[in-house]
């Protein structure tokens, strides 16, 4: 039998994306406000987080701000245990870490991120939680670092 | 609109590493073996459907690469990539070129070599406006979505773990199969390492090389070249919001596959799927989705799928044989992944699914499974 | 991999991706004869005789198995050629200045490779070339370095 051979390229990639309206009103508030904001469809009245031009639902446009409180509800979670690229910095996230699908109050859509919290023992589907922020923001939903079960918790939890 | 079956069916052995073939000569691999299935020869192919996730293996247009390796050569070529509904979206769009009456004979073809890539990187390379900050790639993202399916649902980890060892003891008796375990159980699923919680290593597919390759042909042909086609039934494909948080509890309401499986039902005039559907191959990349699969497809009423897989319904000696290959849990090379379900269903319509056939099939269920939410659904039938 | 927001709101986003491709049989041995032997292969489909370079386990065409291993240069004729200056180089591969990008017909082949050719300020369709191999080869297409005026 032949000597098997495989030929490996390294292959550097980069992108220029350009966004939009909606993404940089969005940017801005995040940034320089701490604010965060969704887009409401005209026609279902589902608000949308992240924003985005137009409700898949509806095939509307999409204008009208509101504003998204950085607390939330959470709908799902699951505590991650293997090192998956972190795809912002290129390197294998420590593990383990909290995720979740949380729904922010004034939002109709559920936000993927991460939290504080990875014992699963100590998180629940409808759990309160609050966004904890980066000092100095850049600009991205990295600005929040994670979010973390709200005081009192129990006494605040969505039946 | 012609009638339109499958007349021959062509798979690799499936395999964590296929380095004594090239892709292009992978894909001649199940090329091969679907024409001698066929009975036909390279010649009498009108078109050709490829399927393969291009980002994966780093390769722009493998279409033009690879395509040679399904013969390709002067023909009408095609590629289809949407995520790992692309082998069904494959065989979806090579049946609609096939009914249309444009083409007497179409291929398609899926391949994938993760062996060769960056297959979680090529995934994290999601929405880079939102969702790349917050990624927790396929298996982080399936267990979101079964955090909330098993609050509603209360199925067990002993449940999905009867999931994982039915795919891998169906596939002891498949040797095309990539994952052959002997002597799995429940405790060793249960035992295996956890990804991502309640998700074990063996609750989750592997990553494959492999390929696999479809004939179709319309109505006369398929009559001439084949004793017992596989005739075509429904073929339906429905689609969902981008984000995953814009879906309504994911695999709770599964609403693609609710809605696919509904119309392609409807045309075949099934009312009852369990008791009319002799076998189905379903896109199953985690254990706990095959559960939440089973009520999507209406094999059984909400919430009763954890009994479903207690009572032995869904293995190889019950009332609805799911998966007899092994399933997606025992091999996935995902641009083949769909297309080796609607190869399994038919091969078992035909009648040449050798250790794992089914006896009498009838009626036979392929679906495709994709990103957060794509949907694909294929009914083949002996009649 | 890298992902940033600009003021301007345009995203700039980069990866760095490791690709491990398979050669398969019938290019493992054309490759490894090239760093073994300094020696070019092909193979002739036993339909179209055609001898194609490099080596294939199939032919394309005819969809049959190759059969026959041909060895054909190290000498060719240059059929078309273009002067490169700044190859784009995603793929690794180096570009030696001055070298122009060229198809060149092996003696014995029946198609043409994509290759460099260089040592000429001259060149031109029809120029008769011989293969150049690289002093330190590793099986790879550039363990032919270029190929020069024969
Ligand atoms: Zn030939």
């Amino acid at each position: 039998m032949t000597e098997l051979l495989r030929v490996s390229h390294t292959m550097t990639l980069s992108w220029r994306y350009g966004t939009s309206w909606y993404f940089a009103e969005f940017i801005r508030a995040l940034r320089d406000e701490r604010r965060l904001l969704g887009l409401r469809c005209p026609v279902c009245r589902r608000v949308y987080l992240p924003p985005r031009v137009v409700c898949g639902n509806c095939y509307a446009e999409l204008s009208e701000w509101v504003e998204v409180k950085d607390s939330g509800t959470v709908r799902a979670f699951t505590i991650v245990h293997i090192p998956i690229v972190d795809p912002t910095s290129g390197q294998p996230r420590p593990t383990p870490y909290g995720m979740a699908l949380i729904q922010l109050d004034g939002a109709d859509t559920t936000l993927n991120h991460y939290l504080a919290e990875n014992n699963p023992a100590k998180l629940r589907i409808g759990m309160r939680v609050q966004a904890v922020w980066r000092e100095e923001r850049r600009g991205t939903l990295s600005d929040i670092v994670h979010f973390a079960a709200m005081n009192n918790q129990t006494m605040n939890d969505e039946q | 609109m012609k009638r339109v079956a499958v007349i021959g069916t062509g798979q690799t052995k499936h395999t964590k590493a296929r380095d004594d073939v090239s892709q292009t000569e992978l894909v001649r691999e199940a090329t091969t073996r679907a024409l001698a299935d066929a009975g036909i020869t390279i010649h009498e192919v009108d078109a050709i459907v490829l399927s393969n996730m291009e980002l994966f293996e780093g390769r722009a247009l493998p279409e033009m690469w690879v395509g040679e390796g399904a013969g390709g050569y002067r023909k009408p070529v095609t590629k289809i990539a949407t995520g790992g509904t692309s082998g069904t979206s494959a065989c979806i769009a090579g049946y609609h070129q096939c009914a249309s009456g444009l083409f007497d004979i179409v291929l398609v073809v899926g391949w994938e070599k993760h062996s060769e890539g960056a297959t979680q990187t090529g995934m994290a390379l999601t929405d880079p406006l939102w969702d790349r900050n917050v990624a927790s790639g396929a298996v982080g993202n399936f267990a979101l979505s079964i955090s909330q399916y098993v609050a509603e649902r209360g199925v067990t980890p002993q449940q999905a773990a009867k999931i994982a060892v039915k795919a891998r003891r169906n596939a002891a008796r498949n040797p095309n199969a990539h994952l052959q375990m002997d002597g799995i159980t429940v405790e060793k699923v249960l035992e295996s390492r956890m990804l991502a919680d309640p998700v074990h290593l063996l609750d989750m597919c592997p990553q494959s090389d492999g390929a696999c390759a479809v004939i179709y042909a319309a109505e006369d042909r398929a009559k001439k070249l084949c004793p017992r086609p596989a005739w075509v039934r429904a073929a339906v494909t429905r689609h969902d919001q981008p984000y995953i948080g814009d879906l309504d509890r994911r695999l709770v309401t599964m609403r693609t596959l609710r809605d696919a499986a509904r119309e392609a039902y409807q045309r075949v005039g099934i009312s009852e799927p369990l008791k009319e559907i002799d076998v189905a191959e379903i896109y199953e990349p985690v254990s706990y989705a095959e559960l939440a699969w089973y009520e999507a497809l209406g094999f059984c009423a909400e919430g009763e799928a954890g009994r479903l897989i207690d009572d032995g319904v869904t293995e190889m000696n019950g009332e609805l044989p799911v998966n007899p290959s092994g399933g997606v849990l025992s091999t996935n090379p995902v641009g083949a992944s769909g297309v080796i379900r609607v190869a399994e269903a038919a091969a078992q319509v035909m009648g040449r699914a050798g250790d794992h056939q089914v006896a009498d099939v009838r009626l036979a269920l392929a679906t495709g499974y994709g990103v957060y939410a794509w949907s694909d659904v294929m009914i083949l039938s002996a009649g | 991999m890298n992902n940033d927001t600009m003021n301007n709101g345009v995203i700039i986003a980069g990866v760095n991706l490791l690709f491990n491709y398979a050669a398969g049989e019938a290019a493992s041995r054309f490759l490894i004869a090239l760093r073994d032997e300094k020696k070019i292969w092909g193979t002739r489909c036993p339909s179209c005789q055609r001898v194609l370079v490099p080596a294939r386990s199939f032919c394309p065409r005819c969809f049959v198995d190759t059969t026959e291993w041909i060895e054909v240069g190290p000498t060719g004729t240059v059929s078309a050629f273009a002067p490169v200056f700044h190859l784009a180089d995603p793929s690794g591969f180096g570009n030696p200045k001055g070298l122009s990008a060229a198809l060149i017909r092996l003696d014995g082949a029946d198609t043409a490779l994509a290759h460099f050719i260089g040592e000429t300020d001259a060149p031109q369709i029809g120029l008769r070339v011989v293969a150049v191999f690289a002093e330190s080869r590793s099986g790879h297409i550039l363990d032919i370095a270029y190929f020069k005026p024969a």
